[in-house]
């Protein structure tokens, strides 16, 4: 157990021992430095941007289990691909047209199938669960530290504790304990546990930052007011800040734990986005406020009615001119893509057993198509993004 | 719906969630292959952190007066954490290669070598 003398005890100024601990890559932009504030739990210090996990074992279990996601990826998708391919050309089935119905008995219970699957589901139950455990052996202390920055600057923090939460948000998305609306301590589990999602490739918010500056802007150039929908722990809200320094910058979600985390890491940063919780489909902003509104891989956890709404949202809260730069895993060149029988399997896999609950829903909108029915007009293959070499951009009609 | 195990009077922010079931998922055709695995792995993980430690204390016995909180405190080198890394990509290839071998005879399977 932590004792609050031992975690009040060191500060960032441990950070000055930046010596890439955790392996992080290189980023065009200087990242922000942590500050250290009252009331501020560091007990091992900060690498950069990133507070140090605070035990030296839990740091080394998240860094071998990083390590086996990494080395299965590896080293056992290829053979369990070769694997899955010979089994259904036995089985008289076409590796490029077969449908589940038809790979599920064929391919079902096949260890080395299975033990890729098992390495990559374990890994990532045992990496939420040990971090879990830290968190809530630790509540009092972790509770206190969030109390401190709630109502702390330079940004603002708007929790509704009376909010009518909807049950499509309560699912243990990629199987994280309580999902991101039912632990205290969702926001501390998802970032350290998405980092190792990320294989060691966002500690320093790398990815995140990228992102930001990709960001399209109005042909106006007028930057005054960005919105981040579904925003988690506010990563992008923060590189959006640091990019956009000037300009007022809102993070939403519908996890109060998620936001308050949000908010505390960039008191801890020193940036000044601003968080709240709320639906992205009901952010609460007045009509023709925004100048960006963009979301991070927001739409494949939500039903397909939810995207729809969202995207008319989005067009709601924009100002004429403004623009629409939802980034996800299909807001690209991923759409449509016809996919082989491997892939369906991989996609059910992740939808059944990661708790990817709406990503067939996701898949089956129209989502340019909305965009454009709402009003947008809709560029399909706009600027970069993420993974892609293109993301659908949307222009509010003067 | 499930309520968070956390027990505190502090408020928490957090509401009612719907709980996964894939604890009960079987990837090997046998719960206990399934749960065999999780344990090898957990058990790879521990491992690999004491190991760690190991080298954190090994570390910091170069130098002189060694605390417990010097050893938290400790951040490796860069070459330092590149060669760790290294070492952690060596324990978890001879520990899991096995894992994907693609045994398929049966006890009764007869030799399946020319030169028996």
């Amino acid at each position: 157990m932590l004792d609050r003398r031992t975690l009040f005890g060191a500060t960032a100024a441990v950070g000055s021992f930046v010596a890439g601990l955790f392996g992080s890559k290189s980023s065009s932009a200087k990242p922000a430095p942590m500050h250290a504030f009252d009331g501020d739990v560091e007990p091992r210090g900060t690498n950069q941007r990133l507070e140090r996990l605070p035990k030296l074992d839990l740091e080394s279990y998240d860094d071998m289990l990083t390590g086996l996601r990494i080395w299965s990826g590896r080293e056992g998708n290829r053979p369990s691909m070769a694997r899955f391919t010979r089994l259904l050309e036995d089985a008289g089935l076409d590796p490029n047209e077969a449908e589940l119905e038809e790979i599920f008995p064929v391919v079902e219970n096949d260890p080395l199938i299975g033990t890729v699957a098992r390495l990559r589901t374990s890994g990532q139950q045992l990496m939420w669960t040990a971090l879990q455990k830290h968190f809530h052996e630790n509540a009092d202390v972790y509770l206190a530290e969030m109390e401190a920055t709630d109502s702390r600057g330079p940004g603002k923090l708007e929790l509704n504790p009376d909010m009518n939460i909807p049950e499509y948000t309560t699912y243990e998305i990629h199987i994280q304990p309580g999902g991101y609306v039912g632990d205290a301590f969702a926001g501390h589990i998802y970032h350290y546990g998405t980092n190792n999602f990320y294989r060691a490739e966002n500690y320093q918010d790398e990815i995140h930052r990228n992102m930001a500056s990709q960001m399209p802007v109005p042909k106006d150039g007028k930057v005054l007011r960005i919105l981040d929908m579904g925003c988690s722990v506010g990563q992008l809200s923060a590189a959006l800040k640091e990019r956009f320094p000037d300009a007022e910058v809102w993070g939403i979600d519908v996890g109060g734990p998620m936001v308050r985390y949000a908010h505390m890491r960039c008191v801890d940063l020193g940036i000044g986005a601003n968080f709240r919780q709320a639906l992205a489909e009901d952010t609460g902003f007045p009509d023709d406020h925004f100048d960006i509104v963009t979301s991070y891989i927001l739409h494949h956890e939500v039903p397909a009615d939810k995207t729809r709404e969202i995207i008319e949202e989005a067009h709601r809260v924009l100002r004429p001119g403004g623009v629409y730069f939802p980034i996800d895993f299909e807001t690209g060149a991923g759409r449509g893509r016809r996919r082989n029988a491997w892939a369906k399997f991989g996609g059910w896999r992740d939808h059944r057993w990661n708790e990817e609950v709406w990503r067939p829903d996701y898949s089956s909108v129209d989502f340019n198509g909305h965009m454009r029915k709402v009003g947008f007009e809709v560029e399909d293959q706009g600027p970069p993004a993420w993974r892609s070499p293109y993301n659908v951009l949307g222009t509010k009609k003067a | 719906m499930a309520t968070s195990t956390l027990k505190t009077d502090r408020p928490t922010y957090a509401s009612d969630f719907i709980p996964s079931d894939v604890e009960r998922a079987v990837f090997l055709g046998n719960p206990v292959l399934d749960n065999m695995m999780t344990s090898l792995i957990a058990l790879g993980a521990e491992v690999w952190s004491n190991r760690r430690r190991m080298k954190v204390l090994e570390a910091l016995l170069a130098d002189k007066g060694v605390t417990n909180e010097m050893i938290e405190q400790y951040m490796p080198t860069a070459e330092q954490e590149a060669e760790w890394q290294k070492d952690r990509d060596r324990f978890i290839d001879l520990t899991y290669s096995p894992l994907l071998r693609e045994g398929d005879l049966p006890v009764s399977a007869a030799f399946t070598r020319d030169n028996k």
